[in-house]
């Protein structure tokens, strides 16, 4: 355990290093330690609340990913590519068309969209032999495809300027952010960690074999329950705040692992942390690398997960 | 074509297009959502899921790619091809051809008198209407709403996805391509054939009246189009012997407030911003229409910002709350079809810019 606590360590130091970074660049140059007054405004509306929310975004998605790896016992398991993402998305697309505004109806019905999603994946996943790879696969694709064809067409017959707004924000884009996105996603983030982590061992057992779990005592449907509600939950209000950012919930916890090996009461924990310093990190790529304009987040994380996903496919 | 977001480093599997906007030619960088969300969702999982359980993914995502495009090819060139076959019953001996360059430079045979003629941008039926050829036009897009005759016309589909077998059922002699439509693949599909493509650019104020005479050409139009021309550049010159302020107003335009997309370099309205007497602040800014990064727009302070009026531009994006143009009030709504379609109505965009931003701020 010891080792493990270095990482942590490491972790915490490199999160505030790369929030750190994060705050003192950006498309305006601003004095971090003396800014005047429109450093000020630059910093505290507009830089901070952005960088912080992409952390929580990035703990969130890497939490969900993680877990749900662990439960399903499967390297792919990942919000975006199981369709939890796209069913948090369809949620908000429809809290946009019929209730604008109204606060707090975005995350919510976001939070409903990927629970009808990871539940409907889950249901077909099943068979009477239990879960299967292939089966859980094939069964994202489905809810994948099915849910993308629905926003095509919702986005399709409903007022093009309206949804403009929408449609950047579906590819993962951070520049709306807001300190009350921030704390609602921190709370996410947070209650995320300290659920998930106390299902651990559980998940641990599980990843054995769920009669060996069983047998040992693991209320088996209800570390489920609570595994599928607590993902959706984060992926509900990170896809709320910005949208689906992909790869995130995919390649942080593999790479925790090719640390700290499978012991998920640290891999869980940890793929918080590392999933932040990502998503904070490729924010920061995104708004400055063609500055004055910007690049959607989830255009930096999937040109850098996807090709570190395969690499890492081949080395195991 | 030139999309800011195409010139950008974005990764391939990200290939957005730019779509039009619902009303206008402007070059608006729309995600696709559609088929691109959905294509590179299920493309990645092909890539991933299929490749790891070893079924093959490279067969599986080309054609996944490829597939449609050749579908919609073959499609179109079925349709054309019998299309054809029918014209020629129906329409013998067409008269003699000429020849007329377009402005990609392609030269169009086009027959010695248009009757039947389809435009597939807002801003294009509107320069018809106006050079006096309206009545030739049997098919116009959904979005084409003005002058009012032209919502009469037959509709034939939206800008960026005109409906082949629509076009043909109207058996235009003519269809004008504008370039802001990136309908370039289209306009080869259609080449060659009895119909003739000819691609209007619109790239700058000067453009509307000389477009406007070539309509003229083309239509047989020529004196009224002339004269509608000269109407144009009478007001471009009135607005220019207007008196100036000073000092440029340094201008923001602003085309939608949460994601705050703005106008960049290469986009038609930073001319008439600077014809009408302002100087925009993203100027500079390469592509045509960029999202602004929040924190360089707090820091550009305009003096004047200008919402291109739609529904999802009401108000000046959160990050300029506190620039000299929210505090002063120097916040205007223009119509944005007046300001986003490269046309006749240019004229209009440009006299009330010019008034606006002489406006005094109203405090003083």
């Amino acid at each position: 355990m010891k080792r493990a606590n270095y990482i942590f360590l490491l972790l915490i130091a490199g999160l505030a290093a790369a929030v750190a970074v994060a705050v003192s660049v950006g498309s305006e140059s601003v004095s971090v330690f003396a800014p005047d007054e429109q450093g000020r405004a630059i910093l505290f509306d507009i830089r901070i609340p952005r960088v912080l929310l992409g952390a929580c975004v990035g703990a969130s998605l890497a939490l969900a990913g993680a877990s749900l790896q662990a439960l399903l016992r499967n390297p792919l398991a990942e919000p975006y590519l199981l369709g939890v993402s796209n069913g948090a998305a369809l949620g908000t697309l429809i809290a946009f068309v019929l209730l604008g505004d109204v606060a707090g109806a975005r995350p919510v019905l976001a939070f409903a969209g990927a629970g009808i999603a990871t539940f409907a994946v889950y249901q077909m996943a099943r068979s009477k032999a239990g879960m299967n790879v292939e089966r859980l696969v094939l069964a994202g694709v489905i809810i994948t495809t099915f849910l993308s064809s629905i926003i095509v067409l919702l986005t399709s017959l409903l007022d093009a300027a309206r949804l403009r707004g929408y449609t950047f924000w579906l590819l993962g884009d951070l520049s709306q952010a807001t300190y009350n996105g921030f704390y609602m996603t921190l709370a996410a983030a947070v209650a995320g960690t300290i659920v998930l982590t106390s299902q651990a061992r559980a998940l641990n057992l599980m990843m054995i074999g769920e009669r060996d779990a069983f047998d040992h005592g693991v209320e088996i449907g209800r570390v489920r329950m609570i595994i599928f509600g607590m993902a959706s939950v984060l992926v509900g209000t990170s896809v709320a705040a910005s949208g689906s950012v992909g790869y995130v919930g995919l390649i942080v916890p593999h790479i925790v692992r090719l640390v700290v090996g499978s012991d998920n009461r640290l891999v869980v924990p940890m793929s918080a942390f590392a999933g932040a310093i990502f998503v904070v990190l490729a924010d920061t790529v995104a708004r400055t690398a063609i500055a004055p304009r910007e690049l959607p987040v989830g255009a930096i994380t999937a040109l850098i997960g996807a090709p570190l996903f395969i690499f890492l496919l081949r080395r195991s | 074509m030139k999309s800011d977001l195409r010139n950008s480093r974005m990764p391939s599997v990200f290939r957005v297009k730019t779509r039009q906007a619902d009303h206008g030619d402007i070059r608006r960088p729309v995600f696709l959502v559609r088929n691109i969300c959905a294509e590179r969702k299920s493309r990645a999982f092909f890539d991933l899921g299929f490749g790891m359980l070893g079924l093959g993914s490279i067969e599986m995502t080309c054609c996944s790619v490829k597939r449609p495009i050749i579908l919609l090819l073959l499609i179109l060139a079925g349709s054309v091809l019998v299309a054809c076959d029918r014209q020629e019953a129906e329409l013998p001996a067409v008269a003699e051809k000429r020849v007329v360059k377009d402005d990609l430079g392609r030269a169009v045979r086009l027959p010695e008198t248009v009757t039947r003629a389809v435009s597939l941008a807002p801003s294009i039926t509107e320069m018809v209407f106006a050079a006096g050829a309206g009545d030739r036009l049997v098919g116009v897009t959904s979005y084409c709403d003005y002058p009012a005759a032209a919502k009469n016309i037959q509709k034939v589909g939206d800008t960026q996805s005109p409906n082949i077998e629509a076009i043909i059922a109207v058996r235009p002699q003519l269809i004008l391509v504008s370039t802001a439509s990136q309908l370039e693949a289209f306009a080869t599909a259609l080449e060659g054939q009895s119909a003739a493509v000819f691609v209007v650019d619109i790239s700058k104020l000067d453009d509307v009246p000389d477009r406007l005479r070539r309509l003229g050409q083309i239509f047989g139009t020529g004196e009224r189009a002339d004269l509608a021309a000269i109407e144009i550049e009478q007001r471009i010159a009135a607005v220019e012997r207007r008196p100036r302020p000073e000092r440029p107003p340094r201008v923001l335009l602003q085309i939608s407030e949460a994601d705050l997309f703005t106008i960049g370099r290469d986009s038609f309205i930073t001319e008439l911003v600077e014809r009408a007497g302002g100087a925009s602040v993203t100027a500079e800014i390469p592509g045509g229409y960029p999202k602004l990064n929040k924190e360089t727009a707090l820091a550009l302070d305009p003096e004047v910002i200008i919402l291109s009026d739609s529904s999802d531009n009401r108000n000046p994006n959160d990050a300029m709350k506190n620039s000299s143009a929210v505090r002063s009030g120097r916040v205007y709504r223009v119509n944005a079809d007046i300001l986003s379609r490269p046309g006749p109505r240019l004229a209009d965009a440009l006299e009330q810019l010019a008034t606006l931003f002489r406006q005094e701020p109203a405090g003083n």
